[in-house]
């Protein structure tokens, strides 16, 4: 049993706001690792490779975390986005599927996407049993000049698991990285974004919803670095809290020196499903140029009383006219995924989860 | 012999790399209302931002005289100063600025005098009455939570607080209802007189109608194509710009 | 202060011309009768202890607070404060005078620095009551007839303590704990001079008043203790005013403001502080408010080197409410890292924040705060609002709000905006004739309008007169 440290945010406030790191309480790390082969991939697999390169990150959810990837990785990953051939949209959908036998998935992940190519991703992590496995991944995306990529991160762990994850982007001039973040699985979900947006015109979108119940907590700290000129951030963030679950965000966008023109939007809502949930946020803005707009704007609440006495009022009952209401926020950002089935299981996640 | 108030010479100008105006010539003497007409894209912002010297266009070639002083490359605020003023399209919001404060102390550049407050607040209220604008007004943030038609009147309250010598209209008539071109009609008539002049630059006719125009200048992808008289309004309005695009 | 300069000149030029920065900067001969031993050990409190003619009870205070201090750590997190070496600083100073009760008492050259700053003259003019303290004791007081009469106390706080024990034992550092941080506890130990104000019941004080602090002596510390108890139903509105010359090696203000606002009372308390640009600003502000009753802050914040500067409101009672506005203005060498907190801790309590910033000529401006909604505070609004402005590209300005919401009943919402001003604004204001200066300058008087439209008329004066003068020569 160890006590874990995690998520540190780029600039510290006053400790007792609690909010500087995620503090973890008896958690047990598992010691033995063996083969993950629950892997499911489908579409374009000739990207694949398992070429890649040393994992060096800027910041990572923790150093000890990023270690244990280096060094027992049991699912290397190398993506190869090449766009050789104009106007193709390359496809690709991973399953990651934790069982009995395949109880801790350490994944390194590595996407380069090459110049001018166009690409989509689907990562799903799945658990099959009410068992507390163990997710500990990294994820590192290379977006060259003109690229495009599309990454949907699905995890729908189970709500004993441990899910920690470390994104890294690195966005050069003109090209798109988005990411659509489905986060509802894991007692704790641990999520360290970072984006180096260095090219001009570079582009960056995050939408994420989350979806919390019993004791879950979420802790999500977004760090969005501004550098190029007219470089664009958008993160989205809707999320859903019953019971005693918690939510702590930590949202930074960083205005660096020579990003004229550069905007950063910031948008966070929490739906406050019980009386015992818990919404913490951190929307920072910070900035050292001066030709730039940034905006953030964060909330918190119930659902409004109004809108439930609507739905109510045409039959539902209180749960059903919650779960709606929660559905209707959530899809402007499930609408993001191209994939009918996907969006039904998610869809359906959401119904069973809030039960 | 009229005295000439504004002259433009082969002037050419570009925004954000992309040449607008390709070659505009424009005389205006004491006493006239000149209209620019021209579709859309076709440089008549432009040619009212260049002539107020916005450091957002560039003027590659020509010249602009105002009273005989070349104000090419002037300070807009200078240019200002000498008597030209301009109506927005889209006039900006100055949150925490009343609109009296705002005037009395553009009034005070423009005149280099102190401005009586007693007597300016008079006139402003006076101003406002024939404007039907409502006097509450006076007292709140420049353009802020303004309506379309508020700013649009806003705009011809300062061009008759400042008695400009030279009024530059941009698209001051669009999205207005018909009281509100009306009013707008009549505070250029208050304005109007021997020693002023006004430029008025619009893609419809319809404030065209309560006004008597001198000239009707057509603009055309960045060129002035025909100039008239008052009817060459109406059969722009009957027939549109069309049989113009090809000489542009 | 320059309250003799007029209103209907804000927006003029001429008023742009009239002010100097000197009148700030006046400096007396750095003259004292007794200047502790610099650093900080018991035997020094108890000097200073016997120096206030303190009660035992206040003597035993200051020691547990030393205590304290030698055991809390610096912060963590915000400016770096390493430049600050407490042995280095006399932590008391005391002028050449008396407390004295009429203006003609008190010694010339002290009397021509407030002349300067126009204090008499404000009293004269609309204020209630004036305080100033001139280092760390306070040399003037006086207060209008009718309010002594209606039972109103506007004291020193030493006078205070002699004085008023009970009251004051009851509420001294009970609001700010010594805990709280390293300064809190310095504070408690060292704390000299400050004003003590006790509103009776149901008494309405209508005009402000006033007290005026000014740190004048080189390496002093200035750790003023203002006690403010607003009884129930009572309202009043308290001003204090910051400033101090400038000398070249550092100057700390670690002052203390302790705020109690009981059932059914209003309290507003504003501040315009410019400390002269070598102060390390390290000051605390609490208040705790009672039930259906209002705290408004109204704080501007020009001088200091560095400022950490949170003014809190506690709402303790159902139905209190709580505002803050307040407006950072940092220039070059300066690294304002101010904002507010609150904590609802009772039902149906609110809040409103409306904090903005101005970062030029490499100045730092942050705002950081926190919104804390527990989970008795059912049905509680809270609603914040940041804007910075960024003068140029040398500067830098951060937002690092925490909010943290421990309940679903509630309707809480954050914005903030950081940009620039916009050359289409400035390009509209300079075709009617303005100046890109005098543009640039309006457009940042509006900005600051939400903040010195709460003023009282002198010191909204004031504050444009700074930002004028802050911006001169630096915009263009």
């Amino acid at each position: 049993m160890q006590t874990l440290k995690l998520n540190e945010t780029p600039i510290r406030t006053c400790r007792n706001f609690n909010i500087n790191n995620i503090k973890l309480e008896n958690i047990e790390i598992p010691n033995t690792i063996n083969k993950f082969n629950n892997i499911k991939i489908t579409g374009d697999i000739s990207l694949i490779s398992n070429n890649t390169s040393d994992i060096k990150l800027t910041y990572g959810i923790e150093e000890g975390l990023i270690k244990q990837i280096k060094e027992y990785q049991n699912a290397k990953i190398a993506i190869n986005c090449n766009g050789k051939l104009q106007c193709t949209h390359e496809k690709l959908d991973i399953d990651f599927n934790l069982d009995e036998d395949n109880s801790t998935l350490l994944e390194n992940l590595e996407i380069i996407a090459n110049e001018n190519s166009k690409s989509t991703i689907i990562l799903k992590y799945k658990s099959e049993k009410d068992l507390e496995f163990w997710h500990n991944g990294v994820i590192r995306v290379n977006a060259k000049k003109n690229s495009e990529i599309n990454i949907i991160l699905v995890n729908l762990l189970n709500i004993k698991s441990n899910n920690f994850m470390s994104i890294e982007n690195n966005i050069e001039g003109n090209a798109k990285v988005k990411y659509t973040i489905i986060d509802f699985g894991g007692k704790n979900s641990i999520t360290n974004y970072y984006s180096n947006i260095i090219g001009e015109n570079a582009d960056n979108k995050i939408n994420t919803i989350y979806l919390g119940k019993e004791n879950q907590l979420f802790d999500l700290n977004y760090i969005g670095e501004l550098r190029g000129k007219k470089s664009n951030i958008d993160i989205e963030v809707q999320g859903a809290l019953t019971d005693k679950a918690k939510k702590h965000f930590k949202g930074t966008i960083d205005f660096k020196k020579g990003c004229k023109k550069a905007t950063g939007n910031e948008n966070e809502a929490c739906m406050l499903l019980s009386d015992t949930a818990k919404s913490l946020a951190l929307p920072m803005l910070l900035c050292s140029e001066e030709d730039v707009e940034g905006n953030h704007s964060s909330s918190a609440g119930k659902i409004g009383e109004k809108e439930l006495f609507y739905i109510m009022s045409r039959g539902f009952e209180l749960k059903e006219a919650m779960k709606l209401i929660v559905r209707a926020k959530f899809n402007k950002i499930i609408e993001n995924i191209d994939n009918e089935e996907l969006k039904e299981e998610i869809s359906n996640e959401i119904d069973k989860r809030l039960d | 012999m009229k005295q000439t108030l504004l002259e433009i010479k082969d002037l050419c100008v570009k925004a954000e790399d992309k040449e607008i105006l390709k070659g505009i010539n424009l005389k205006i003497n004491k006493g006239e209302i000149h209209v620019i007409m021209g579709p859309n894209g076709s440089g008549k912002t432009t040619t009212a931002n260049a002539i107020l010297n916005n450091p957002a266009y560039t003027k590659t070639n020509g010249t602009i005289n105002f009273e005989g002083t070349d104000i090419t490359n002037s300070k807009t605020d200078e240019i200002a100063r000498n008597g030209v003023f301009m109506s927005f399209q889209l006039p900006e919001e100055i949150p925490g600025v009343s609109v009296t404060n705002f005037l009395k102390y553009a009034k005070n550049k423009a005149t280099g005098e102190p401005v009586k407050i007693f007597k300016f607040k008079q006139e402003l209220k006076q101003y406002m009455e024939e404007l039907n604008m409502n006097s509450n007004n006076m007292e709140r943030s420049l353009n802020v939570g303004f309506s379309g038609g508020e700013k649009k009147k806003n705009e011809i309250l300062q061009m008759l607080v400042l008695n400009p010598k030279l009024a530059i209209l941009d698209e001051t008539d669009s999205g207005l209802d018909v009281d509100a071109i009306k009013t707008v009609s009549k505070g250029i008539e208050m304005f109007k007189n021997d020693d002023n002049a006004i430029l008025i630059i619009t893609h419809n006719t319809k404030i065209l109608h309560s006004l008597k125009v001198d000239y009707v200048h057509v603009l055309v992808n960045g060129k002035i194509v025909k100039t008239g008289e008052q009817e060459l309004a109406n059969e722009i309005e009957a027939n549109g710009y069309e049989q113009y695009k090809h000489k542009a | 202060m320059c309250p003799e300069k007029g209103i209907s000149k804000t927006m003029s030029k001429t008023n742009i011309d009239e002010i100097n920065r000197n009148i700030y900067d006046i400096k007396n001969k750095d003259e004292y009768e007794f200047k502790i031993k610099k650093g900080l050990t018991p035997e020094i409190i108890k000097e200073i202890s016997i120096q206030k003619r303190d009660p035992e009870w206040m003597r035993d205070f200051r020691l547990k607070a030393l205590e304290v201090y030698n055991k809390l750590e610096l912060p963590t997190w915000g400016p770096d404060l390493s430049e600050l070496n407490m042995e280095e600083i006399a932590t008391y100073v005391r002028p050449k005078t008396k407390l004295n009760n009429s203006w003609e008492d008190v010694p010339e050259d002290i009397k021509t620095t407030f002349d300067k700053l126009g204090i008499p003259e404000a009293e004269k003019t609309s204020l209630a009551g004036v305080g100033a303290q001139y280092d760390s004791e306070v040399v003037y007081h006086s207060m209008k007839e009718e309010l002594i009469k209606q039972g109103v106390i506007y004291t020193d706080m030493e006078t205070a303590v002699r004085e008023y024990p009970d009251l004051v034992q009851k509420h001294f550092m009970k609001c700010v704990p010594i805990y709280d941080h390293k300064f809190v506890a310095l504070h408690g130990a060292v704390w000299s001079g400050g004003s003590f104000v006790y509103v009776p019941k149901g008494i309405k004080v209508d005009i402000p008043l006033q007290s005026y602090f000014r740190l004048n002596s080189p390496e002093s510390g200035q750790f003023e203790h203002t006690l403010i108890i607003v009884d129930e139903g009572a309202s009043l509105h308290f001003i204090e005013g910051c400033s101090a010359p400038k000398y070249n090696k550092v100057n700390l203000h670690a002052g203390c403001v302790e705020l109690y606002v009981k059932d059914n009372a209003y309290l507003r308390y504003s501040t315009i502080e410019n400390w002269s640009k070598n102060m390390l600003n390290l000051n605390t502000k609490k208040a705790i408010v009672g039930k259906n009753a209002k705290m408004e802050w109204v704080s501007g914040s020009f001088g200091s080197k560095i400022s950490m500067l949170y003014p809190m409101s506690i709402l303790n009672g159902e139905g209190s409410k709580t505002e803050f506005t307040g407006i950072s203005f940092a220039g070059k060498g300066q690294n304002l890292d101010n904002g507010f907190k609150v904590i609802h801790n009772a039902k149906n309590t609110s809040s409103v924040v409306n904090a903005k910033s101005i970062s030029k000529n490499g100045g730092k401006c942050t705002y950081r705060s926190l919104v804390r909604i527990e989970e008795n505070a059912k049905n509680s609004k809270s609603s914040v609002s940041c804007e910075s402005l960024m003068l140029d590209d040398i500067s830098i300005s951060d937002t690092i709000p925490v909010n943290d919401i421990k309940t679903d009943e509630v309707e809480f919402s954050h914005e903030a905006k950081i940009g620039k001003i916009s050359d289409k604004t400035i390009f509209y204001l300079m075709s009617r004739g303005l100046s890109e200066e005098d543009a640039k300058a309006m457009i940042v008087r509006g900005f600051a309008y939400p903040i010195s439209k709460e003023l009282p008329v002198e010191y909204a004066v004031e504050m444009n007169n700074l930002i004028n003068l802050e911006l001169e020569g630096s915009i263009g």
